[in-house]
């Protein structure tokens, strides 16, 4: 990739892109003009109608037959000199039918009252479809509640009591801790993280479908294609500028959004002491903000462009992009809901971590581990999405017209051929759905069912990526490795086994050293979830990864890579995307490997049974340790520190379990030649 | 000649969804072996549909053949980099399209820092280009403002800017007035006379059989026959380019059926 040349082609793309007015207007009119003058606007007309409501003159007709006490109360209020209400009070005698009267508009309210057991009874009429009776409804029922106030005391002093202990036998008053910066930004918090959501999609939309498939039905891509540049110099080109104009548009609107903001702060309600104000408060926020913008724009322009890259007009791409955007809109609602903790699991949910990051750094909540884990899971995302764009750019199918994803997925069913393995584009896709899936309906299940939530998580990965290979008609044996294997495969299957769960040990501890914190918090939810009848735990945590996990990772994934990558590469892959699907960082090096020993003892015996088989040793073997840990209190299993004797003891007797286990696949290997198919 | 283009048993397979529900392989191109030297050029007549443009594309390198090679020799030495080869070719076809929002100018400044030309090589460039084409009156308009003439001579330009060894031309003169286009073929002369490769395709007959060295004919993504003008009207015994493809591609399809 020449720098050079992204430079030229960033430069070529920015210049159209500008010279186009729509993207134009998404981006400068609509944040820097347009959202002032509404909210301003609307401020103006509210403040124009509220008041005009206090200059309006209400008309209240008042029965006076059995009581004029409160009459004669009313027209003294009335004559008082207080601007705030204008009242102009009739006699209800003169008035026979005081419906239709409140509904001419000839009163605003009616008055009647009767006395009951020595006691005043009065009903007010009103139309509360008319804002003017419902303004005047409010105004008698303020001077109904000083006139009974005021009664109340009189009553009380005649007694001869202290009227004023009486009613308000205690005195309080609010004192809120919140310094003005955090009120300021625990309003800005709610707002803002959606308001950026929006904006970026917005400044990012337009100059998505323009390079991509605005580029494609102006005919321009041919052209490009016969320039000396690479694919992926093109890609990445065009993804800088659809990620700067999508930065600049959300600055220009975060700018705008929080003047808007303090603003209407400052007239709604003068809680604001500036001089006491400190801005530079917010430096860590803003400073973090930014960061946070700028890895969202990458990943949000990333995502759009893969959608508008299928499209081979603007309307097309219009098309595809409204789910998107409603999906994307709905989960950034995320910073509006109270109480939503940023986890370490919703740090990795895109979206929803960088609104709840932004959400937290405005009301000073600062953990920067987590800061690192949503920036570099947005990266992350981003890269991933990129990667898959050149994929989809090095297709002749997509770039020619006819377009065609390499999706089978999105193919009529009845186009699809029998057999062979699921195309890497399904398994991507399938990889990504379930990850999203995990993240957000997984923990919420594990949070609400606990157990049974786990097990409800272990469905779902088990039930989408059939899914995928039921409806694209793939063979179920070869997808899965569902092959017999002999009995040595099981025995090395054991040592291997075996030998995984001491290092596993070590490696835990190591990691529970270098990550304290998240360390404990692992443990803790894994003890919480262990608080049960063993045989049901050892079903959900042991028995039903053994068949889900094992069927999507080294069945589906494994098998669909191995049969397009180099065994190693489809090794490493699976392995790494099964430590990230453990959604700890402290457990991706011990789940990473046991994902890369799984693998290989699937590629040794060309059968996922051995792997299933060891999957389930060491989940059982894990329950066990943590329900009757007790029993094992002070050998090397369980332990709080592990002195070097033991890590020496553990790594040597786990090295030595893992060479025998693959001494003895390698023989069976060996010894019972197959056809080995894919490879 | 130390320049060549040899195309040798170009399969191009695409696959068609016919009706509902069912797919079937078509070869767009079928085992086409063609070579076109310096100083020739070299015409491709055939009905629509008959595998002229992706014939092309697999030439200039936009498209991968499903079986066969492309090999091209500058200076007797063979060139294998995609994005190397990209650079001796000049591509242009109805769907090569100009940047709509860019006048010709701009268009050629950035074309030109793509091919990696210096500035002040560049200006000299574009200079003569304009000159060459006579683009003086519209070179600063926005290309969407441009005439159709005007627009296909912009397109001439782009294919100049890096001085290519090699032009690939699918159907230049399609739907340009008598001017316009015979700007284009004289330009298309001088540059064979100049001693480059140039390998175009076109619906016109009488424009073909004055320009071309060799014309070859396709039909159904195979050669049907090729040589000289002359040559194809002494084999077949017609007058006019006209009435030699009609012959020709009438025969085959009866070869076909029989």
């Amino acid at each position: 990739m020449n720098i050079k040349m992204i430079k030229i082609l960033l430069k070529k793309e920015l210049l159209d892109v500008f010279r186009d007015k729509k993207t134009v207007i998404m981006m400068l009119v609509i944040p820097v003009i347009l959202y002032p003058a509404i909210f301003i606007g609307a401020l103006q007309v509210s403040a124009a109608i509220s008041s005009r409501m206090e200059e309006q003159i209400y008309k209240i007709a008042a029965d006076t037959k059995n009581d004029d006490a409160f009459y004669s109360r009313l027209l003294l209020e009335n004559n008082a000199a207080d601007d705030s209400c204008h009242l102009e009070i009739t006699d209800a005698n003169d008035i026979t039918d005081y419906k239709t009267a409140l509904e001419n508009g000839d009163i605003d309210a009616f008055i009647t009252g009767t006395k009951k057991d020595g006691k005043m009874c009065y009903d007010i009429y009103y139309l509360s479809s008319e804002a003017n009776s419902e303004h005047a409804k409010g105004i008698i029922l303020e001077i109904f509640d000083e006139y009974s106030k005021e009664l109340t005391e009189e009553k009380l002093e005649a007694l001869g009591l202290d009227s004023h202990a009486i009613l308000a036998p205690v005195s309080y008053e609010e004192q809120d801790t919140a310094s003005s910066e955090q009120s300021l930004g625990s309003i800005l918090g709610s707002i803002l993280p959606f308001m950026l959501v929006i904006s970026l999609l917005m400044g990012t939309m337009y100059p998505a479908i323009d390079t991509t498939a605005g580029e494609r039905e102006r005919g321009t891509l041919e052209t490009m294609l016969t320039l000396p540049v690479t694919n992926r110099e093109l890609i990445v080109s065009k993804f800088l500028t659809v990620a700067s104009i999508g930065i600049i548009s959300a600055f220009l609107n975060i700018l705008s959004m929080s003047g808007i903001a303090f603003y209407m702060y400052q007239i709604v309600d003068m809680q604001i002491d500036l001089q006491k104000f400190d801005a530079t408060k917010f430096l860590p926020a803003i400073l973090v903000g930014i960061l946070a913008v700028l890895a969202f724009s990458l990943l949000i322009s990333a995502v759009t462009m893969c959608v508008t890259s299928f499209a081979r007009s603007y309307k097309e791409a219009n098309n595809y992009i409204t789910p998107l955007m409603l999906v994307i809109m709905l989960t950034g609602y995320i910073g509006f809901i109270p109480n939503v903790e940023l986890t370490p699991t919703m740090a990795m949910a895109p979206v929803a971590n960088i609104c709840l990051l932004i959400k937290n750094m405005l009301v000073f909540k600062i953990d920067y581990m987590t800061v690192a884990i949503v920036l570099l899971s947005n990266i992350a995302y981003a890269v991933f999405a990129i990667l898959f764009l050149s994929r989809i750019y090095d297709s002749e199918s997509i770039l020619f017209g006819d377009a065609k994803s390499g999706f089978q997925l999105f193919e009529k069913r009845s186009n699809l051929k029998k057999g062979g393995v699921p195309t890497m584009s399904d398994v991507w896709l399938v990889i990504a759905l379930t990850i999203v899936l995990i993240i957000y309906a997984g923990s919420m299940l594990q949070l609400k069912f606990g157990l049974a939530g786990v097990l409800g998580t272990q469905i779902i990965l088990l039930s989408v990526p059939l899914f995928l290979v039921v409806y694209t008609k793939k063979d179920i044996v070869q997808t899965y490795g569902f092959e017999k294997t002999g009995v040595s495969g099981y025995i090395g299957g054991i040592f291997l086994a075996v030998g995984m769960f001491l290092l596993n040990i070590v490696l835990s501890n190591w990691a529970a050293e270098l990550f304290p914190e998240s360390a404990a918090n692992v443990t803790d939810t894994f003890s919480e979830l262990m608080d049960g009848n063993f045989i049901f735990v050892l079903f959900v945590i042991a028995a039903a990864p053994t068949v889900c996990e094992e069927m999507l990772f080294r069945g589906l994934i494994f098998h669909s890579m191995k049969a397009r990558y180099r065994v190693s590469t489809a090794m490493v892959c699976t392995a790494v995307i099964f430590g990230i699907y453990h959604m700890s960082l402290v457990k991706l090096p011990a789940t990473s490997l046991l994902g890369f020993i799984l693998c290989y003892a699937v590629w040794m015996t060309d059968s996922i049974y051995p792997a299933m088989m060891m999957h389930f040793i060491n989940n059982a073997l894990s329950v066990i340790l943590s329900m009757y840990g007790d029993k094992f209190a002070n050998t090397v299993f369980y332990k709080d520190e592990l002195m070097l004797s033991d890590i020496l003891l553990l790594a040597g007797a786990g090295l030595i379990c893992l060479t025998i286990g693959s001494v003895v696949l390698t023989k069976t290997r060996k010894s019972e030649p197959r056809n080995r198919t894919g490879l | 000649m130390k320049n060549s283009m040899t195309a040798q048993q170009l399969v191009k397979t695409f696959t068609k969804n016919e009706k509902k529900n069912k797919k079937t392989d078509i070869n767009a191109v079928d085992g086409i072996s063609l070579s076109v030297s310096a100083g020739e050029i070299v015409g491709i007549l055939g009905a629509n549909g008959a595998g002229k443009t992706t014939l092309l594309r697999m030439m200039s390198k936009l498209m991968n053949p499903t079986s066969g090679t492309v090999q091209i020799k500058i200076n007797d030495e063979e060139i294998t980099d995609t994005i190397e080869i990209k650079r001796h070719i000049g591509y242009l076809s109805n769907n090569t399209k100009l940047y709509g929002r860019f006048s010709t100018r701009e268009l050629l400044q950035m074309l030109a820092a793509v091919y990696g030309l210096e500035k002040a090589q560049a200006d000299q460039k574009i200079a003569s280009i304009c000159q060459i084409l006579s683009m003086e009156e519209f070179i600063d308009n926005r290309i969407e403002k441009l005439s159709t003439g005007q627009t296909q001579r912009a397109s001439i330009s782009r294919c100049l800017i890096h001085d290519p060894q090699i032009y690939i031309f699918d159907e230049p003169t399609l739907g340009l007035d008598i001017l316009s286009s015979a700007a284009i073929i004289e330009f298309m002369k001088r540059e064979r006379d100049a001693g480059k490769i140039i390998l175009y395709s076109t619906h016109y007959m009488e424009e073909a059989e004055f320009l071309c060295d060799r014309l070859v004919l396709l039909n159904h993504g195979k050669i049907i026959s090729e040589g000289t003008p002359e040559s194809l009207k002494e084999y077949t015994g017609e007058k006019s380019m006209r009435d030699v493809f009609s012959r020709l591609v009438i025969r085959e399809g009866a070869a076909n059926e029989h």
